[in-house]
């Protein structure tokens, strides 16, 4: 053996390091491609893709309200984030699996780093939730007729959820270094939700990641009172709490970390207080104005001769009222079919979302109630509506209609709808075109008789032109209270019914 | 040549097993042996080296940084190839997936780079055509590949292989020598093993440990050179040899203490060895005892 010299000897340039935080990127791109590619993670989020495109297309159609389309984002990425807790937990876990440990500990990138890398892996996929989240709402954004707006911390909730999960799997990991205790994990979670949503009134409902409303009532955003961005910072500082306590575990006991996990603690706490503080009595004081005097709130133009009241989101849906009455005042007859409505937009907003209100039918002369959804059924309900006021002169004498003007009301309801059995089977409650049955519309409902609808099928096969033509010839006749069923097949010239003309007692 | 490793008076207590004792060594550039019986402390030396376990006593050094230092351990490390006695895997990476994320932990980043380097590997262990095979698909010599290509990623100065030859065919052996003769070119191998032959064709040094202690450090010649005289043939196993055994032409090798006028034959590192262990009060009887007595 010659000379020995000793001394520091430089990594060569093919191995020249990219420093740690680079690894940790490295490691977090292989473990995310990883993860994205593990069967439960591809199954559920094929399942959320396909269902939300299927839900999209069922329950919304067009004229969707923003402010309930953002909250229609945060249910399905659950199952996503399901996937993800298991799936980052057993890939934590897989050096122990595998038995790499004692090999991999004496490798560069500390453990806490590798801990950090799964949690970026977690987070890209709560980033490819929050693209799809986008993409679900901007797809609503965009359809005819959307109104409102939405809310980010809504939006929010969903990918954050995501996150909180798959952080949670890797804490796990760090806690119970057992394949099984994440599925318990989920389980857990499972229940755990169920629990609170049978406690849904509840300030600490708040606590979960989704919190549900009871009603389906859409609301002027304004008067929404859900804490939504709150929400969205107590999730956030919670997965950040989760993710940071996971890399404390794993030996990242850094000032960096324990600045950050006592940051992550005061945004949840900020968050978790503010959230649960309930509904402001500002609040409470604009929901009683909109709901029992609208017209404060609300601004109104005219069409055509008619009026139309619309809280401000609802501006752009003037339009689609209009066509409707205008619609309808043309199959009319007599005074009918020149007269001018006022339509009003009314809200039940004194219980918020946690209950429906019904409304009370308007006692004043040609006034028509309006929601605030559109779209779908709601449009043969608002004509039923209209058909009503310009029939019986008002909403509440419409409502309390028990005779043969039904089959006038039901006639301008459908008549000038492009399908109308397919419009009379949307409006009737049990979506039957034979037979009694109570016809929706945005106040208390109409009733049809078996013989009002035997006699409204006769004239629906009939072509529009004649019967629209006998209607206006006997407009008076067919509205005038008492008329019967039978009597009026006879003036619009079909056959007399046979089945039961007998209003409910 | 250059000392890789500089180690002085290393010892490591296990409860009350004194596993290192007072261990003392010096590498090179190329394959250092490190032969011994089963608890020997091969292992541990090795783990200790690897900076997989801190040593409770001594110093040492490695690529001229302290392990014993949080910093120096990192250097150590990004300069280390580590095989461990029985590697795990993850099944369900391919052999280039499971490479490239050693290759990660070992810090290297830039991915072009990195994979550039991770299909050198595997190419020179002979893994090219199988990269993408996943290793629950792969032979255990293949694996075993996989896994020298996991150490030797990064170009390591520093490479440990505990055992690697174990559970391998003859001529998955043989492959194993080539690439291990071809890793100590320009870098320092200690090599752990309990084949003689393996030491005898690849080693320019050769280590032995016997109860947590080095027993001989020198070259295989010096090794074999300590049997000189002390082998020889018999027609009866000789009841004063340290060990002897019936061979194939129906003699008996002696190894000992020849009586006077015996046949001397010429030594093995074997031999060496066996002597090596018996005068370290180790049981060399016991090894001729369990395996190699007629």
């Amino acid at each position: 053996m010659t000379a020995v010299v000793e001394k520091p000897v430089q990594p060569s340039a093919r191995t020249e390091p990219g420093g740690a935080w680079a690894a940790v990127l490295a490691l977090a791109l292989l473990e995310t491609r990883r993860l994205l590619t593990r069967l439960p993670v591809i199954i559920a989020f094929l399942v959320y893709v396909g269902w939300t495109v299927w839900r999209d297309g069922k329950a919304w159609g067009d004229f969707p309200a923003l402010q309930d389309a953002d909250r229609a984002t945060q249910g399905a990425p659950t199952l996503v984030g399901l996937a993800v807790l298991l799936c980052v937990n057993h890939a934590a876990l897989r050096s122990r699996r595998h038995g790499t440990e004692r090999h991999f500990a004496v490798l560069v990138l500390q453990p806490w780093r590798r801990t950090v890398a799964h949690a970026l892996s977690a987070l890209a996929v709560a980033l490819l939730v929050a693209v799809c989240v986008a993409a679900q709402f901007g797809r609503e954004a965009l359809r005819p007729g959307a109104i409102g707006q939405g809310s980010v911390g809504e939006l929010l909730v969903g990918p954050l959820t995501v996150l909180l999960l798959g952080l949670a799997g890797l804490l796990i990991a760090g806690l119970v270094r057992s394949a099984l205790a994440a599925p318990l994990l989920v389980v857990f979670s499972l229940f755990l939700f169920l629990f609170f949503w049978g406690t849904s009134d509840a300030a600490n409902r708040w606590l979960l990641p989704i919190v549900t409303e009871a009603s389906s009532n859409t609301l002027p955003s304004d008067l929404m009172g859900r804490p939504a961005a709150w929400h969205a910072l107590y999730l956030a500082g919670l997965a950040l709490c989760v993710g940071l306590v996971a890399v404390l575990v794993a030996g990242g006991r850094k000032p960096l970390v324990s600045a950050g996990l006592a940051g992550a603690v005061a945004m949840t706490l900020a968050g978790g207080v503010a959230q649960t503080r309930g509904d402001s009595p500002e609040l409470v004081r604009a929901r009683e104005r909109a709901t029992v005097n609208p017209e404060q709130a609300q601004s109104c133009v005219r069409r055509d001769g008619s009026t139309y009241c619309a809280f401000p989101e609802w501006g752009p849906r003037v339009d689609d009222w209009a066509r409707v009455v205008d619609r309808v005042r043309s199959l009319a007859g007599g005074g009918a079919h020149e007269r001018d409505v006022a339509v009003r937009q009314r809200i039940e907003a004194r219980y918020g979302l946690s209950g429906d209100g019904a409304l009370a039918p308007l006692e004043r002369p040609h006034e028509v109630t309006v929601g605030t959804r559109w779209g779908g059924n709601r449009v043969p309900e608002f004509s039923a509506a209209v058909a009503g006021v310009l029939v019986a002169g008002s909403e509440k004498a419409s409502t309390s209609m028990c005779d043969g003007r039904m089959v006038t009301v039901m006639w301008l309801t459908v008549g000038w709808e492009s399908d109308p059995l397919a419009a009379l089977r949307r409006v009737r409650l049990d979506d039957s075109v034979t037979g009694s049955a109570l016809v929706l519309q945005p106040t208390d409902g109409l009733y049809m008789t078996d013989a009002q609808t035997e006699v409204l099928r006769e004239l629906l096969d009939r072509p529009r032109g004649e019967v629209t033509a006998r209607v206006k010839a006997h407009w008076d006749e067919l509205t005038a209270p008492k008329v019967t069923a039978a009597r009026a097949a006879e003036l619009l010239g079909v056959k007399a019914p046979k089945g039961d003309d007998k209003c409910l007692d | 040549m250059t000392t890789t490793v500089s180690a002085s008076g290393i010892g490591l207590r296990y409860g009350g097993t004194r596993a290192l004792d007072d261990v003392s060594l010096r590498l090179t550039t190329g394959v250092t042996g490190l032969l011994g019986p089963n608890g020997a402390g091969k292992t541990t030396l090795l783990r200790v080296l690897a900076t997989a376990l801190p040593a409770d006593r001594g110093s040492f050094t490695v690529l001229g940084h302290d392990p014993g230092t949080a910093r120096g351990r990192q250097e150590v490390r990004r300069r280390l190839g580590y095989l461990p006695q029985t590697p795990g895997f993850h099944p369900d990476f391919t052999a280039f997936e499971f490479v490239d994320y050693v290759a990660i932990l070992k810090e290297m980043t830039g991915r072009a780079a990195r994979h550039r380097e991770v299909r050198r590997v595997l190419d020179e262990v002979g893994l090219a055509e199988v990269r993408g095979k996943r290793i629950r698909k792969l032979s255990g010599g293949m694996r075993q590949r996989v896994a020298l290509g996991a150490a030797l990623v990064g170009d390591p100065g520093f490479l440990v292989l505990d055992e690697p030859t174990v559970g391998l065919d003859p001529e998955q052996r043989m492959r194993f020598r080539e690439l291990i003769a071809g890793a100590g070119e320009g870098r320092t191998v200690l090599l752990s093993t309990h084949q003689t032959e393996d030491v005898a064709m690849l080693c320019h040094r050769v280590l032995v440990m016997a109860g947590g202690r080095v027993r001989f450090e020198g070259t295989p010649a010096e090794l074999t050179a300590r049997a000189a005289g002390r082998v020889w043939s018999s027609t009866e196993r000789d009841p004063g040899a340290r060990a002897g055994w019936r061979t194939g032409t129906g003699s008996f090798r002696n190894v000992g203490d020849p009586p006077d006028g015996a046949e001397l034959l010429e030594p093995t590192l074997e031999d060496g060895y066996l002597l090596t262990l018996d005068g370290a009060g180790t049981g060399a009887g016991a090894i001729a005892g369990e395996g190699v007595s007629a």
